[in-house]
């Protein structure tokens, strides 16, 4: 293991951003934070950094216990969500800054700086200031900043979140590819689920300050721990006690299926190539169902038409009862 | 532009017209006085002091200011202007009641050197906290723990991450400083005792010529205080070029 969190504990006066957390991160994997905001994940990875302590609780990097370690001596590589670039600095000197003050002769500094730049994309911008590049393009030269040191694990906080959607999808599938050549053990905190599901090897779901599901992006989508998670990584429906998604519902026109539930249409709504359909069943539920248009089309929906609402077989359930702590 | 020239370029190209209608002998028999020359010196050094003490503690106000949480920070952000603010005359008249003749705290500098490089420090010392503390409020600290995650150390990081990003607030407050030393008035007339070639400075001086009704002087003075007030401004903006390049 990588990163070993024990029994961590975080409090910001009155408000309890982590509740002891215990995670272990494997080597040379990517792995996502992930959970809404407020929700403790950059407070974690900031004191796996070391810029913020732990009130209790220990951190292990590599098999170093790092707990009271200054961040200076961590050998973490941290990416900002505002890039944090040293503004008067060029792009190489950027890169350059770990290497300089840890005095490797001006050669090799050099060497390793064309290196990295190459690998960024960005060899033909080494003289120019930070202020002349895009954002992605900066959030870039911060990332080879970052690895210029050769850290041990690599700590990016919302890295894309200041970007704009087809910047961030670039530099998404970007990330994924250096990090499959680079290999370093990589912590990425998002509270875009999509993204997270996309990049990472491995993701930890973290909500009000606890460690919720530590998984796989197929295991968390596949076998979500509780609601939270399962509402967490897309849309969720109740039906019958029972919750799902909606692409898990079947729908006809007759009683096909024994325990179907009876209902009403309430409203149709066609958003794009899928249509949603509120069914308001007898029970009292309100289920959303999604369907093609295909599907819409044929079963000729309607409003006040009556129609039969179960559970396809194999569909991804929670209990949400069980899911209350 | 224009209301530019009317306030600025034409008043100072009279005064130098002015200085220059007497021809160089007028200069020359200002620069040869014994105690125009004493008042220009001790008003150009004090200020290069005081301003040079201000660049320091300016930043370290200002750093104190944004970066500190304290009991009294709203009052003493306000009080930072109050030597600014105040009439100059009444800056003199404060000073000279805490240090003059019977001073309450038993520190009697009047009509010492220490008193002109107190009353500069008085009136300037809002400048440089001024010019740096929007600057440091700017700053993100996001940049200096990137530099500590990279191994910088405290002192490395203000060295080569924070100083630069100030530089140039520091010296552009430094500019506001020396300039203001340099044509203080109202703040040293009263407790410098305005001794010749002892604490007298150069708008005393100037003022005292006008007195006497020798214009022409004054004006000479005049054009070689604005001169100095220039190659100041420019020097220091030279300055504060270089080493935001170097970095």
């Amino acid at each position: 293991m990588s990163i070993e969190i024990k029994g961590v504990n975080k409090s910001f006066g009155d408000f309890v951003a982590l509740d002891d957390v215990n995670v272990s991160l494997p080597t040379g994997q990517l792995t996502a934070l992930l959970g809404p905001s407020g929700g403790g994940k950059s407070t974690l990875l900031r004191i796996i950094a070391g810029l913020d302590s732990a009130d209790s609780g220990t951190v292990t990097i590599e098999g170093t216990e790092a707990t009271h370690l200054p961040p200076q001596k961590r050998n973490v590589g941290f990416v900002f969500q505002h890039y944090a670039v040293f503004k008067h600095m060029t792009v190489a000197k950027n890169v350059a800054f770990g290497l300089e003050i840890r005095k490797r002769p001006k050669a090799e500094v050099a060497e390793k700086v064309d290196e990295l730049l190459r690998l960024v994309h960005l060899q033909q911008f080494a003289h120019r200031l930070p202020s002349q590049l895009s954002g992605g393009q900066r959030q870039r030269m911060a990332l080879a900043r970052a690895l210029a040191v050769e850290p041990t694990v690599l700590l990016l906080d919302e890295p894309f979140g200041a970007l704009d959607a087809k910047v961030r999808k670039e530099l998404r599938d970007w990330l994924r590819r250096l990090h499959d050549e680079v290999h370093v053990t990589t912590v990425f905190v998002t509270h875009d689920q999509e993204e997270a599901m996309e990049v990472a090897d491995e993701i930890v779901v973290i909500n009000n300050g606890r460690v919720e599901q530590v998984g796989t992006p197929d295991q968390l989508y596949d076998e979500p721990a509780n609601d939270f998670v399962m509402g967490f990584l897309g849309e969720t429906t109740k039906l019958g006690g029972t919750v799902l998604r909606p692409h898990d519902v079947h729908l006809s026109l007759r009683p096909q299926v024994p325990g179907a539930h009876e209902g009403t249409v309430a409203r149709v709504l066609r958003v794009g190539f899928e249509v949603r359909v509120f069914v308001l069943t007898d029970d009292g539920d309100e289920v959303t169902v999604t369907l093609t248009r295909t599907q819409a089309r044929q079963l000729g929906l309607e409003q006040d038409t009556r129609v039969w609402v179960s559970a396809v077989a194999g569909a991804t359930t929670v209990d949400p009862v069980a899911a209350v702590v | 532009m224009i209301w530019f020239s009317l306030l600025v370029l034409i008043p100072l190209a009279a005064i130098v017209v002015k200085a220059t209608g007497g021809g160089w002998s007028t200069f020359e028999s200002v620069l040869t006085n014994e105690n125009t020359r004493a008042a220009l010196t001790l008003t150009v050094v004090s200020s290069l002091i005081i301003t040079a003490i201000n660049m320091v503690m300016g930043t370290i106000i200002a750093w104190v200011l944004v970066r500190d949480r304290f009991w009294g920070k709203a009052l003493l952000d306000l009080i930072i202007d109050v030597p600014f603010a105040m009439p100059t005359i009444v800056a003199g008249l404060t000073l000279l009641s805490l240090y003059g003749p019977q001073s309450p705290i038993g520190v009697e500098i009047n009509g010492t050197r220490w008193s002109v490089l107190l009353a500069i420090a008085f009136v300037t010392l809002p400048f440089v906290v001024r010019t740096v503390q929007p600057v440091l409020e700017e700053l993100e600290t996001d940049v200096e723990d990137a530099a500590a995650s990279l191994g910088a150390t405290r002192f490395t990081t203000f060295r080569r991450v924070v100083l630069p990003a100030l530089v140039p607030a520091i010296f552009a407050g430094a500019a506001l400083s020396f300039a203001r030393g340099i044509s203080e008035y109202g703040a040293l007339v009263l407790i410098s005792g305005n001794l010749p070639r002892r604490t007298e400075v150069v708008s005393v001086r100037l003022f005292s010529f006008l007195e006497g009704g020798n214009t022409q002087s004054a004006a000479a003075v005049a054009t070689i205080m604005l001169l100095v007030a220039l190659l100041a401004i420019v020097s220091l903006d030279i300055i504060q070029r270089r080493v935001a390049r170097r970095g």
